[in-house]
């Protein structure tokens, strides 16, 4: 009796071959992109999304094309944050143009299409039995939102990630191993200890794991002009002394990345690089409320970590090189 | 999934798929050898399952290809749909509901307010050229209402009585895209 394996197509039904063209169509959209950089953690609330965004914002101010997929559809946050909420799509002759914020960075975000005060929905077959397809659903649209909008010819594609560490895994599952992985994590044991896992998990794949960086490391008084501790010193790295830092100077982007030991493994027991730490700053909290772009706040503490950090990121990928485009963007199984 | 004619050894063919019902497809196989059907009835999850992979169940003769704009998929008569806009399968659910407030047909809300800034009462939708309507149609359904609703707005905006090509360019141009 023939197997499975022994019998070519399968009878008509085309799921393999449409699931694969959906893949070519994914690849020949992403061609012209030329680092793609999946921005994870694991933990929830280390500010992702923020560091995603301004991120961008500092290499786009260096000239790069940069453009940025929300990929939490559940919890948008980059369309407030870079101000394309309520933006315009506009139909190409192919494909679909991308918001741009006012410094020229492209923006996909849920958000620009669903009100807050709405969840994402989708028409079910399985009324509430959502746990046993949603994922798919949403991997599915992933894959339309990377098919059908105009990426075009891009320095970085960042991908905001929602949390989980089996989300992260799954992520860099879809999204093949063209892409590399930043994570972010804050000072605290509980936060490390998630993303250790999400670093664990990742390890076992073929995805390159660019760093992490540890966000909300202190916070910066701007009454006293320092930098304070914002989490106990038992969840601190050991190399870490936001203050100690900060004695060469609030100013000085060397008082942000001093605790950090740039291209070694930390003692924190995540076994990647540090691209750095960027203090919590409340006036930025501020601006990404109100999508106001990184570039008005110059000359700040937490304005020169997050430059310093774009930069050790651009190092990380010219490091890397761009992967050839007959990669396949995730191999069918 | 294949299936397999036992006393022949021979793979089956799908040949035809009734009318979802329930959550439920009948997809119909026959042996080519010895002419044998057998049905295979999904159950909700099964049906789920393939339509959230964003795919269509059919032979390829008369299938529409994926593109993006989630027209290829079989199950749209599953889900109720608009004239204007065709399946909307693979939209969010809530974002079909946002199109109705949008297009005046529901109460109204902060969806319909923000779209294209309009608020309150919906003017009656512009009319579009067949090559503005075919660039609509390559942009994905979950996208596809609010791009519409945004460019009639632009193109009122800018006393234009009907969306064309230029209208669509002009958008781009204008918003930097």
């Amino acid at each position: 009796m023939k197997r499975y394996h022994d019998i070519v197509g399968d009878g008509g039904s085309r799921i393999l071959e449409q699931v694969a063209e959906q893949r070519t169509r994914i690849t020949d959209g992403l061609a012209g992109v030329r680092h793609l950089v999946a921005v994870g953690s694991g933990k929830g609330g280390v500010g992702k999304s923020t560091l995603t965004l301004h991120l961008a914002g500092a290499l786009r101010a260096r000239g790069l094309r940069i453009a940025i997929l929300d990929a939490d559809f559940n919890g948008p946050s980059q369309a407030r944050m870079a101000g394309v909420q309520g933006a315009l799509f506009v139909p190409g002759s192919h494909k679909v143009a991308l918001p741009r914020t006012g410094n020229g960075i492209a923006v996909f975000s849920m958000g620009s299409l669903i009100p807050e005060s709405e969840a994402l929905e989708f028409e079910s077959a399985a009324h509430g039995d959502s746990h046993t397809w949603r994922a798919t659903r949403e991997f599915a649209l992933l894959g339309e939102i990377l098919g059908s909008f105009d990426w075009g010819a891009l320095d970085l594609l960042m991908f905001d990630l929602p949390p989980g560490a089996e989300r992260t895994v799954q992520y860099a599952d879809f999204l093949g191993p063209r892409t590399s992985f930043l994570l972010v994590t804050i000072p605290s044991e509980v936060a490390r200890g998630v993303v250790a896992r999400s670093v664990a998990a990742l390890s076992k794949g073929p995805n390159r794991l660019l760093g992490y960086v540890e966000n909300m490391s202190g916070y910066y008084c701007r009454d006293c002009n320092a930098i304070k501790p914002l989490f106990s010193d038992r969840g601190a790295s050991p190399r870490r002394t936001p203050l100690r830092a900060h004695s060469r100077g609030p100013h000085d982007p060397r008082s942000v990345r001093a605790g950090c030991a740039v291209g070694a493994p930390e003692p924190s027991g995540l076994e990647i690089p540090c691209l750095g730490t960027v203090p919590f700053d409340p006036e930025l909290a501020r601006h990404c409320d109100r999508g106001i772009p990184l570039a008005e706040l110059p000359e700040t503490p937490v304005g020169l970590a997050l430059e310093y950090v774009a930069l050790q990121l651009l190092d990380s990928l010219e490091t890397t090189g761009s992967i050839p485009d007959e990669v396949p963007l995730h191999p069918l199984r | 999934m294949k299936f397999l004619c036992i006393p022949c050894d021979s793979p089956m063919k799908l040949q035809t798929i009734g009318p979802p019902e329930g959550g439920s497809l009948s997809v119909v196989y026959s042996c080519p050898e010895c002419g044998y059907e057998i049905a295979m009835l999904t159950n909700a999850y099964e049906t789920q399952i393939v339509q959230s992979l964003g795919v269509r169940i059919g032979p390829a003769v008369g299938a529409e290809p994926w593109n993006g704009s989630g027209a290829g998929c079989p199950f749209t008569a599953m889900i109720p749909s608009t004239p204007d806009e065709g399946s909307k399968d693979l939209a969010p659910a809530s974002e079909r509901e946002r199109v109705s407030h949008a297009n005046g047909a529901g109460p109204g809300g902060p969806a319909s307010e923000r779209v294209g800034g309009t608020g309150g009462a919906k003017p009656p939708g512009l009319s579009w050229t067949a090559a503005a309507e075919m660039r609509l149609a390559n942009i994905p359904a979950f996208v596809r209402p609010m791009a519409r609703t945004g460019i009639e707005s632009f193109a009122r905006e800018r006393g234009a009585l009907e969306v064309d090509e230029k209208i669509l360019d002009a958008a781009r141009e204008f918003f930097g895209m």
